[in-house]
């Protein structure tokens, strides 16, 4: 607490299955419980690791790393499909036992969620206890290893939670928040990917506590106004984002930090084309629909644009989230403005839901059942295996987009 | 201008006019109901620019003339009045109308009857008589599908095809469809095609309320409009330009399921699902399982993620296939609403084409309605 009036401590906890989908995995095949075990697609489709168990990890394995990677660390490692429709039945188990400890359960991704457990002493106990009362019975009744953060915030929370994985509890005490953070690396931050993270340490910044001890204001000279001043708070361990209830705050996006700055439009187009591509795919392996779609425009000063727009009805299809993202692109950008960062992103996600078909525009049909046939095209020969005409024509394409998920 | 009515008789003519009276125009005088006189009738006019209606009324004319007043404001008004005679006098002058009954008097400020636009009878192209009952019947099964945002203004219209067969209203929002065909006695001399406002004969089915004389249509020489008279009340309406979507090529030829079940069965279990549908994008599931004279069955069920779910199962009849197909609950209401018949048959192929919602002997009548795409 940094200004006047009375001191509420807040408890907020964050929670994460570990190794989740590699842990589903074993429980339903107990044969492979301990061993190296892999989610993923096939390593000469180029597939990627979608998790991997704590076995494989010993090894190096890790998500998003190419599978032919991780069999080259680990050869013995047992590779699995992916079972999404088993995931998402656990996910909701978890889910579920959440609510039955506090309403105010955010949920971020399908294995992890952030809880406001303020006021819950009189009906649970302390935190702490709450937080084995949810690994008990989430490993009792679902079979499954659960870590906890908990802290003052959200930020902290997370961070406690990584911290102690697997099957960790990690409390901050209040007030302890930036002496928890000080010695970990600068990129365990929100908001320090891997641009930031590389102008940081060229400024001789290595640990959160580095840049904690700079004053503010050096960081809004060195960082910008906004991305700045944000980065200084957190790094002293502040953040005062509130856990918002619902599993409406689920999203997903894609964004890419470009090399060099672009400011031409067909490449920005393609990229966008790409990243609805990717997004779309994502949202079908969920079986989920978005009814928003949003792009964020980064400049090279940093000044971070988000814009969103309402589809007139739920999509999963890349067409409809691209359509809308260039209309977005339209509205919200100037021909020549460059940029230093573009992504496309879909919000107002919605399981059991479907979209109208309609009547005279009938090659949406035909879409929907080319769509289905790449995905299981991509489900046996991985991401890379079949992609537009569009885009095989690579200009600069330097970086890879950075897969994001959640807030 | 000076005149006296019964108060019940301007009520009535107010409330008739009043729906083309514009809500939100640039120009003042279109809120205004436009009163004249016209040999020893009141005529009450009012319009919009799309739509206008003229209503004439039983009066005793001592002074012609004629002057527009604010709508909103004489509706209130006049509703308030006690059932009397109602003698107005217009003070040309300061252009008010002084209005007297009983013992309650009132003067309303109005604008020249000069800046009224004039609602013209057109000159004729087509001329056809409808019988009143089979034209608000029509209107009530087909106008309802129109569209109703303007993205494609041709779909907020009704196609009205005039030809040797009859008259076949076609209405569709790009979602769902309704064609419906009766026969005219007498068919016009050539055949004519125009796009209807939907919001137009939604009026003139309001319009037509109890009127037991045919309804004449006439249609402009220039196409441009088209011209509704009834008894005392004539609508004129501007007609939608452009071309109608080809809806005959997308009506299904074939099918692989037919159900026939109760309309009132399956709307009950319809808006019963729609309880948990309407905060899941509105989808109900229909599954139709195969069995002759009533010893089929339909299952309808709703889930809503955050509320619970329900199904509800009743006999059918369902030759074919078995099928599982998902629908807009909302459009499922709309449809049963109007099948006014003890039965209603659907037909459908697939998951992902459209159904067809058609009343057991209840006529030339066809809904189709797509389905919903269900990721899982």
């Amino acid at each position: 607490m940094t200004t006047g009036g009375p001191a509420v401590a807040c408890w907020i906890m964050h929670v994460d299955l570990d190794a989740f989908f590699a842990s589903v995995e074993e429980l339903l095949n107990p044969a492979l419980r301990g061993k190296p075990l892999v989610v993923g697609g096939r390593p000469e489709g180029r597939g990627v690791v979608s998790s991997a168990s704590y076995a494989a990890r010993a090894y190096g394995v890790r998500s998003a790393m190419p599978m032919a990677q991780a069999l080259r660390l680990c050869p013995q490692a047992i590779v699995v499909p992916g079972r999404h429709q088993e995931y998402s039945r656990h996910s909701h188990a978890v889910m579920d036992i959440l609510y039955e400890i506090t309403p105010a359960v955010q949920q971020i991704s399908i294995d992890e969620a952030f809880l406001d457990v303020t006021g819950c002493e009189r009906l649970w106990g302390p935190p702490e206890a709450i937080g084995r009362l949810i690994q008990r019975r989430v490993r009792e009744e679902q079979g499954l290893p659960i870590s906890v953060g908990i802290a003052a915030n959200r930020l902290v929370a997370k961070i406690a939670c990584d911290a102690g994985k697997p099957q960790g509890l990690v409390l901050v005490p209040q007030g302890e928040e930036a002496a928890f953070l000080a010695p970990r690396p600068i990129e365990t931050l929100w908001g320090v990917g891997q641009v930031t993270g590389r102008r940081l340490r060229a400024l001789g910044i290595a640990t959160i506590g580095d840049l904690a001890a700079w004053d503010e204001e050096r960081a809004v000279r060195t960082l910008g106004e906004r991305h700045g001043r944000g980065l200084w708070r957190r790094a002293q361990g502040l953040d005062d984002s509130p856990v918002q209830p619902g599993s409406e705050r689920r999203s997903i996006s894609q964004e890419q930090t470009f090399a060099h700055d672009v400011a031409d439009r067909l490449f920005l187009e393609r990229t966008m084309l790409r990243m609805s591509e990717a997004v779309a795919a994502r949202l079908r392996r969920r079986g989920w629909v978005a009814q928003t779609v949003r792009i964020k425009l980064r400049d090279p000063d940093f000044v971070t644009q988000t814009r969103q727009e309402t589809l007139a009805q739920p999509t999963d299809q890349p067409e409809a989230i691209y359509e809308a993202a260039r209309r977005l692109l339209d509205a919200h950008w100037t021909a020549g403005r460059p940029l230093r960062l573009l992504g496309v992103g879909v919000d107002g996600l919605l399981d059991e839901a479907g979209y109208q078909l309609t009547l005279f525009e009938r090659d949406d049909q035909r879409r929907i059942r080319l769509n289905q046939a790449l995905d299981e095209i991509r489900d046996r020969f991985g991401d890379e295996a079949i992609t537009r005409a569009a885009l095989l024509r690579r200009q600069h394409r330097p970086e890879e987009p950075d897969p994001t998920e959640g807030v | 201008m000076k005149i006296s009515c019964l108060q019940e008789n301007l009520s009535k003519g107010i409330a008739i006019v009043n729906r083309a009276v514009a809500t939100r125009s640039t120009l003042p005088v279109l809120s205004n109901i436009l009163l004249s006189t016209d040999e020893s009738r009141l005529k009450l006019s009012a319009t919009n620019l799309e739509i206008g209606i003229n209503c004439w009324i039983g009066a005793k004319v001592e002074q012609e003339g004629a002057t527009t007043v604010p709508a909103r404001l004489l509706a209130d008004l006049v509703n308030s009045l006690p059932a009397e005679r109602v003698d107005m006098e217009l003070i040309t002058r300061t252009q008010t109308l002084n209005l007297k009954a009983g013992r309650f008097e009132a003067n309303i400020k109005g604008i020249d009857a000069q800046e009224f636009p004039l609602i013209l009878v057109p000159e004729e192209d087509m001329r056809v008589q409808i019988d009143p009952d089979v034209l608000r019947q029509m209107i009530d099964r087909v106008a309802f599908a129109a569209a109703s945002d303007e993205s494609r203004p041709v779909l907020t219209g009704v196609l009205a095809d005039f030809s040797d067969d009859g008259l076949t209203l076609a209405a569709a929002d790009g979602y769902r469809l309704s064609v419906c065909t009766t026969e005219l006695e007498q068919a016009p001399e050539q055949p004519t095609s125009v796009i209807i406002p939907a919001r137009a004969l939604q009026e003139l089915r309001r319009i037509s309320g109890e009127q037991e004389e045919p309804v004449e249509m006439l249609v402009s020489s220039g196409r441009n409009q088209a011209y509704f008279h009834l008894k005392d009340i004539d609508l004129v309406s501007q007609l939608v330009e452009g071309t109608f979507p080809a809806y005959r090529q997308i009506m299904p030829t074939t099918f692989n399921t037919e159900t026939i079940v109760s309309t009132a069965d399956l709307l009950k279990a319809v808006r019963m699902a729609f309880i948990f549908a309407r905060d899941a994008s509105n989808i109900v599931r229909v599954q139709m399982v195969p069995g002759g004279e009533n010893s089929g069955r339909m299952i309808i069920s709703a889930t809503s993620a955050e509320h619970g779910d329900n199904v509800s199962e009743i006999d059918a009849t369902v030759e074919g296939k078995p099928i599982e197909i998902a629908f807009n609950a909302r459009y499922l209401i709309d449809a049963l609403d109007v099948m006014d018949t003890a039965q209603v048959s659907i037909q459908t192929r697939d998951a992902s084409s459209p159904g067809t919602f058609k009343p057991v002997g209840g006529g030339d009548f066809v809904h189709i309605i797509m389905p919903m795409h269900i990721p899982r």
